[in-house]
């Protein structure tokens, strides 16, 4: 099945990279947003299967897009994943509390990313 | 994924390997200007940050395109730099040293 990916990061390479590797690897459908709230916005117009949302952006970062996310009818139901370079055990802690589907870490290996998506989020 | 689809990310990949390395080299800049200011004793807060930040990045990115030697680097720079009080100053030398290891790793690639 072609699910719809939607990608939040405000860094241009680890947007692109990530974008090449669930089109090419697993034929997703992939929209790109590079900030927190341009991500809110194309996640209504878009209605993605599961948002892949970077953690450290500048204006608004990723755990309050989260829950702005998940304030929004439109939006409060869709899977997130945060995808954070941090890996000190507390941050980690943090994150997952949230209440997220599951936290991944950068760097990502591009052939094997779609499938921790899938399996995080039982897609076959 | 057969092999002729796995050719074909990796070239895609290297393409933007290409394409982003300047941004690397940029971000790598930033590091060997703090390091540079630190052993002078000239570091400011905001070089601290840039640098902090900047390691972030790298640490993030680099063992996506293959270079997992650069991302441990960067995340040895990014927790110095992220001290409060700054890096401890008998790491000094180490600063410049991972800065240079990291521009060398970023050459080594192409």
């Amino acid at each position: 099945m072609a699910y719809k990916i939607l990608i939040v990061d405000d860094e241009d390479d680890i947007r692109e990279v990530a974008a090449l590797s669930l089109e090419s690897v697993a034929g997703w459908e992939v929209l790109t947003a590079n900030s927190g709230a341009q991500g809110i916005t194309r996640a209504i117009e878009f209605k993605p299967d599961a948002i892949l949302l970077d953690v450290m952006m500048p204006g608004m970062d990723g755990p309050t897009t989260f829950r702005e996310l998940r304030k929004n009818p439109a939006t409060a139901k869709i899977p997130v994943l945060l995808l954070t370079a941090k890996v000190q055990g507390s941050d980690q802690r943090r994150f997952a509390d949230l209440g997220v589907e599951a936290v991944l870490f950068k760097p990502f290996d591009p052939l094997t990313l779609s499938t921790q998506i899938a399996g995080v989020l039982g897609w076959k | 994924m057969d092999l002729a689809e796995q050719t074909a990310l990796t070239e895609a990949l290297d393409r933007m390997w290409t394409r982003f390395l300047p941004e690397m080299r940029a971000r790598v800049a930033i590091l060997e200007t703090a390091a540079t200011a630190f052993a002078a004793n000239t570091l400011t807060v905001a070089q601290q940050e840039a640098a902090s930040a900047a390691a972030h990045k790298l640490a993030g990115v680099l063992g996506t395109f293959g270079l997992t030697r650069g991302t441990e680097l960067a995340r040895e720079l990014e927790l110095m730099y992220s001290r409060e009080n700054g890096p401890d100053p008998a790491f000094g030398a180490r600063l410049t040293a991972t800065a240079a290891e990291l521009g060398a790793l970023l050459e080594s690639r192409n």
